[in-house]
């Protein structure tokens, strides 16, 4: 009985993970391996890729500085997003903390709700205030401050500021979960030992919310190499990021740099999270009991 | 001083993340021709020309058949992963979480490429199909976290009971784990849902001519046509849908889950 029982436990445990697992081997796994594998291949005119093997597309984005310009203005990009968004993100966190759970929750939801309307809709939204018939020129343009429109979107501030907002909520709900499990008694103590308000928050706040800081930032960088059709909208066709070059790729059919472009997005995308994790070591906290 | 700063930039924060959708829901209503902010009235003729447009209604159709069956796969599927990982330690165990999980991080659009690519090296797949496995691999770690915060709310003393009974592993589950879970399946369920009603990265790649989901169909519009004020109507489309959801959803696990989800 005891035999029996254990050996139908084990195949239902098989049994639930099979499906999943091939699902994902076959839909994520499979098409990422072949992805890297058509990198690799010579451009064809009539097939997806050509037969012989080559690191030419990965030799061009390392020496084109068409290509240079374009990762150096794609880390830029990050770099403003994630700055203004540890700045907004953990002020807005910092002034929640302290509220009675149930009005904190509601103002967080406020925030979360709009990370499920979809990216387009909130692009659009930045289009009708910043366009040319837009909210903020008919303004100017009522009080006579302006006689032509000005130029706001389809520019670099646009992009990065556009985007800052659409990611910012990640930010806040990091940071609020943080500095929510923060025990309350580090600041007491940190209190009773005379610490000013501004030591408290260098020497224990900080240090003790930076996983929350750390999964933030990590989330709106790799949202930021992602986000197409944000950057396509607020940017216009010149002001142009590493994702859009996967697309103009693919417009132009030349599969294997397309590929080869979007490995380079993945190593970035990696080598950014590295030094966020390096600069914050937010493994530091774990060991709090 | 310091506080009031503080303060003032939360209120930046909430002005920046909310002003663009209220100024869209706000538009959709306008009776203008062109976009007049605020609008000199109320009207629905944007909603009925939305629903008149060929389309948009079947862009809109589309995206909730792909959002109920992706969702319905990823629930199922999610599920089984969840109940396998959640209460499993060691090495094989945090690897397999690791890999449900990494869509969550995984830079989207090249799962979009690859996707495409692939379906092109096996010879063809129906659009519809691709996007709903694409949703599904997405959305299947929305339901994995959801389900394992349910089952490891449950107590294991609970099921040991059942089994001493000589309940099967079938039975124990259907009788005492399922009915004490399925808030989470079901929330899983919807955030899935939500997920792949919005979702643009994959969708790019993998919509076709004829077959396109509301958002791409939106993007194509802002795109091609400019801003017309259908496209604020498809907005607000869009996110009354949410807002429906997220009322239920808020009285299916209650506002603490909600907002940790994300």
């Amino acid at each position: 009985m005891a035999d029996g029982f254990r050996l139908t436990r084990r195949w239902a445990a098989l049994a639930l993970l099979a499906p999943p697992l091939a699902v994902f081997l076959m839909f994520f796994v499979a098409p990422l391996v072949s992805l890297f594998w058509v990198s690799f291949h010579a451009p064809s005119q009539t097939e997806l890729f050509g037969a012989e093997l080559t690191v030419e597309h990965y030799a061009t984005i390392f020496t084109d500085p068409f290509y240079h310009t374009i990762i150096l203005r794609t880390l830029s990009t990050g770099g403003v997003i994630l700055l203004l968004c540890l700045v907004l993100g953990y002020a807005t966190a910092y002034v929640l903390a302290p509220l009675p759970q149930r009005q904190r929750l509601f103002l967080l939801l406020l925030l979360v709700v709009p990370l499920m309307v979809s990216n387009v809709v909130r692009a659009y939204g930045w289009i009708a205030i910043l366009g040319r018939q837009g909210l903020i020129n008919s303004l100017l343009r009522d009080t006579g401050l302006i006689d032509r429109p000005l130029l706001l979107l389809n520019s670099f501030e646009a992009v990065s500021f556009g985007l800052m907002t659409i990611l910012l909520p990640y930010m806040v709900i990091s940071v609020a979960n943080a500095l929510n499990a923060i025990d309350v008694q580090y600041r007491e103590a940190a209190q009773s030992l005379r610490a000013n308000p501004f030591k408290t928050f260098v020497h224990v706040t900080w240090p003790l919310s930076s996983p929350g800081v750390a999964s933030g930032m990590l989330l709106v960088f790799l949202l930021t190499l992602s986000a197409y059709v944000t950057i396509t909208l607020l940017g216009g066709p010149r002001m142009k990021l590493l994702v859009s070059l996967v697309f103009d790729a693919v417009g132009a059919f030349r599969w294997p740099l397309a590929a080869a472009i979007s490995f380079v997005l993945l190593a970035l995308a990696l080598a950014i999270s590295a030094l966020i994790l390096v600069v914050l070591r937010p493994q530091r906290v774990q060991g709090r009991g | 001083m310091a506080h009031i700063v503080l303060v003032a930039l939360a209120g930046l924060t909430y002005l920046l993340v909310l002003g663009p959708i209220v100024i869209v829901l706000i538009t959709a209503f306008s009776p203008t021709d062109f976009f007049v902010f605020p609008p000199p009235g109320l009207s629905l003729r944007w909603f009925a020309a939305f629903f008149n447009t060929d389309s948009l209604r079947d862009a809109f159709v589309r995206s909730i058949q792909i959002a109920l069956t992706s969702a319905f796969l990823a629930t199922i599927l999610g599920s089984m992963a969840a109940l396998f990982v959640a209460r499993r330690k060691g090495f094989l165990a945090s690897l397999l979480q690791t890999l449900f999980l990494a869509p969550l991080i995984f830079p989207a659009i090249v799962l979009g490429l690859a996707l495409l690519l692939f379906f092109k090296l096996i010879g063809g797949m129906p659009e519809f199909i691709g996007l709903v496995l694409a949703h599904s691999i997405l959305g299947m770690p929305f339901v994995i976290r959801a389900v394992s915060a349910s089952l490891l709310a449950v107590d294991p003393v609970l099921e040991e009971a059942s089994q001493s009974l000589r309940a099967g592993p079938l039975r124990t589950f259907g009788l005492i784990t399922l009915p004490l879970i399925w808030p989470g399946i079901l929330s899983g369920a919807m955030f899935a849902f939500i997920l792949s009603f919005g979702e643009l990265n994959t969708a790019l790649f993998l919509t076709g001519p004829g077959v396109t989901t509301l958002p791409i169909e939106i993007f194509s519009y802002l795109q091609f046509q400019g801003g017309q004020l259908v496209i604020a109507a498809a907005s607000a489309v869009q996110v009354g849908m949410i807002a429906v959801m997220v009322v239920i959803l808020e009285r299916l696990v209650g506002l603490s889950r909600v907002v940790r989800s994300n």
